[in-house]
């Protein structure tokens, strides 16, 4: 089985990747998709096939059918009247691509994404048109995700998901009046109408699936969205406010995050880009919301933002402290999850671990239990190795935080060269 | 004592039966490391003697041979010692002793295999696979820890039409799908006649991977930390950078 080589050249595929590449989600797990004749299959875990020198982890074919976009958002590099280079590919030419970095394990799948091309129809038509080939004729059953495009025909949407492991509608930015200053056509509704409508579809095809009505697959992977932080007003509480809606009425499986970054000169938008750090927070609060049991009103008040100085969780253990300590040999789960300092792994280690003996400090030193922050809010078989008052354990709080922001310095760096970061957001729904 | 065996399943097992009530019993297979002034006995590879080792080790968790054959691919110096720790916990416990972390041997031998588990996860991602002139694809690496046949399933699961060689270059030997089956085989240099296309995918790849960086973020510590030096050798990515501009 060989098909003509249709190789895309060097140029369009610098282009349409560099126009592609400040989407943030790059994940690949949850598809546990089967091969099924041909070539590929999903990774339940996910992959990284490669990082780059930024420190991202490379698993997706991450590219734009187009660059060549009607609209206008403002701060997007790819808006209609922006001067850069316009690039398109072919429905076979993505294929071929996907095919043949895939045989030679530079990926996991691809991630599908165009500007509005012509009308939003027809970009979504060539999208459907290129994911189905990539199925049907290439037989390919890695992991694909989609970006939908707002105001296509609800039943390309539907065909879309058959064929696709995950879609995404990015709902772009966290309020209806921001996203009518800095993306005029579109509209919250035009974004979140069609993840409603994913939604509800994905339980039909999931009934027929029961009744043996319905034999393939439909978004296996679920729904992911993003937004932009900081090039509106929003505060954080706000902000996963939304998110945690997103979570529970949309089911939605992850929603991401991304700092904006100036590009664009612009009287509406800020002219000094969204520290990291923020980003950070936000993620780390998201964290607590899907699986450490915490709800956005425990963490942050609606108008206000996540403290800088301490995590979300210290954060909120300082706001607590008559919970706390807990006795590590006797704390049930969803308590030793609340612990600053006390991840998921090691909490199940502990449970694990003190069914065999009564644990000591020490002994969750040997388990490499990180106890620079937990050990003011733990006590192990009774005894207390933390500090003696609030006033000091915040100290030492503040302090454990400074280290490790220092160790990643270049993470949260502040971007101080916009025409280097050339493109906050991409060229993307 | 120190007992030194052949580095077969079956010498560690022989050597263990002998050493297991030995406290001080240090167990290698490594010759060039044998410590100064100890005394040494070396082991003869006794089957009936292994087989019977090994029943007692399964009277006490009947999962443990898995983590004996993980702990023997470790690439790790002192592996066999921690494996011989860990069956010597094991026979004093007498009961599963996986999750027994605060014990220092039980967490050392832990420690050593999620490291094999964590290199085929890793190499899952890292493989490179180049085109050969017949269709068959070609990886050769350099792992740590002696995984070739455990990554075979995987690539046979996600390309069951293209036959492959999984090549540790370090060990001189190779898992190899024939497009049926998997097998193990010494191999020392193959000889590659790549296909018409491989430079030019390498080279979009290169180009893919230099696009999608953001240099205004750069942060190499990170990316080192994730994806060790000692890997990049088969890399095409990290190789020469494309040219122009
Ligand atoms: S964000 Fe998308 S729709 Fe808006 S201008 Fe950029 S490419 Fe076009």
């Amino acid at each position: 089985m060989r098909y003509t080589i249709r190789m895309i050249t060097e140029e369009r595929l610098k282009i349409l990747t560099e126009s592609a590449k400040y989407d943030v989600s790059c994940s690949s797990s949850g598809s546990g998709r089967k091969n099924a004749g041909g070539m590929g299959n999903g990774y339940v875990a996910g992959c990284c096939h490669s990082f780059t020198p930024d420190g991202r982890c490379i698993s997706l074919l991450k590219i734009l059918l187009s660059n060549d976009c009607i609209y206008h958002c403002k701060y997007c590099p790819n808006r209609a009247d922006a001067d850069v280079p316009r690039a398109s590919a072919t429905p076979d030419e993505i294929c071929q691509l996907v095919i043949d970095f895939y045989k030679r394990n530079y990926i996991e799948g691809l991630f599908l994404s165009s500007a509005v091309c012509k009308n939003p129809e027809y970009t979504m038509e060539r999208l459907v048109l290129t994911v189905k080939k990539l199925r049907t004729e290439y037989h390919f059953h890695g992991y694909i995700h989609l970006k939908g495009i707002p105001y296509a025909d609800e039943r390309l949407m539907e065909e879309a998901a058959k064929y696709v492991d995950r879609m995404s509608y990015n709902i772009e930015l966290p309020s209806e009046k921001s996203l009518k200053l800095l993306a005029p056509q579109k509209t919250k509704e035009s974004l979140l109408l069609p993840m409603k409508e994913l939604t509800v579809k994905k339980q039909q095809y999931a009934e027929e699936r029961k009744k043996g009505q319905y034999k393939g697959y439909f978004l296996p992977a679920g729904q992911t969205t993003q937004m932009i932080v900081g090039a509106s007003p929003e505060a954080d509480g706000q902000i996963l406010r939304l998110t945690q809606a997103l979570y529970r009425s949309m089911d939605m499986k992850r929603v991401y995050y991304s700092s904006y970054v100036p590009v664009v000169q612009d009287s509406l938008l800020p002219d000094k880009p969204t520290g990291q750090l923020r980003e950070h927070r936000l993620y780390q609060a998201d964290w607590l919301l899907r699986f450490y049991g915490f709800s956005v009103e425990e963490l942050v008040a609606e108008g206000e933002n996540l403290s800088m100085e301490y995590d979300p969780k210290c954060a909120w253990a300082l706001k607590n402290m008559h919970l706390f300590p807990v006795e590590i040999n006797r704390a049930p789960l969803e308590t030793l999850l609340r612990v600053p300092g006390i991840g998921a792994k090691n909490a199940y280690k502990i449970l694990e671990a003190r069914k065999y003996a009564t644990l000591s400090f020490e002994d969750l030193t040997k388990m490499r239990v990180a106890l620079k922050r937990a050990k003011h809010f733990i006590t192990c078989n009774g005894k207390f190795f933390g500090a003696k008052n609030e006033t000091q354990i915040r100290g030492f709080l503040a302090a454990a935080e400074q280290s490790d922001n220092a160790q990643q310095l270049d993470l949260f760096a502040q971007i101080s060269s916009p025409q280097n970061a050339l493109i906050s957001l991409t060229g993307q729904l | 004592m120190v007992y030194v065996f052949d580095g077969t399943k079956n010498g560690f097992l022989t050597a263990f039966l002998a050493a297991y009530k030995d406290e001080n019993a240090l167990l290698t297979s490594k010759q060039t490391q044998l410590p100064l002034g100890e005394r040494t006995l070396f082991i003869d590879t006794e089957p009936l003697r292994a087989e019977k080792a090994k029943n007692r080790l399964l009277c006490f968790d009947r999962d443990c041979m898995r983590d004996f054959d993980t702990l023997l691919r470790s690439g790790m110096d002192n592996n066999e010692q921690i494996a011989f720790r860990y069956f010597h916990t094991l026979t004093k416990e007498k009961r599963p002793i996986g999750k027994m972390l605060s014990n220092p041997d039980v967490f050392a031998a832990v420690e050593c295999m999620r490291k094999v588990g964590f290199e085929v996860h890793r190499f899952h991602g890292f493989i490179r696979f180049m085109e050969t002139a017949s269709g068959a694809l070609y990886a050769p690496f350099a792992p740590d820890n002696d995984i070739c046949d455990l990554l075979a399933p995987h690539f046979r699961a996600r390309l069951p039409q293209f036959p492959f060689v999984l090549h540790d270059t370090k060990r001189k030997k190779a898992a190899v799908y024939d497009g049926k089956n998997v097998f193990l085989a010494p191999l020392c240099d193959a000889e590659i006649m790549l296909s018409a296309d491989e430079n030019a995918w390498q080279a979009l790849w290169k180009r893919y991977y230099a696009a999608v960086n953001i240099p205004s973020r750069e942060r190499l510590r990170q990316m080192r930390g994730y994806m060790p030096a000692r890997y990049w050798k088969f890399l095409p990515e990290k190789q020469d950078p494309p040219t122009d501009e």
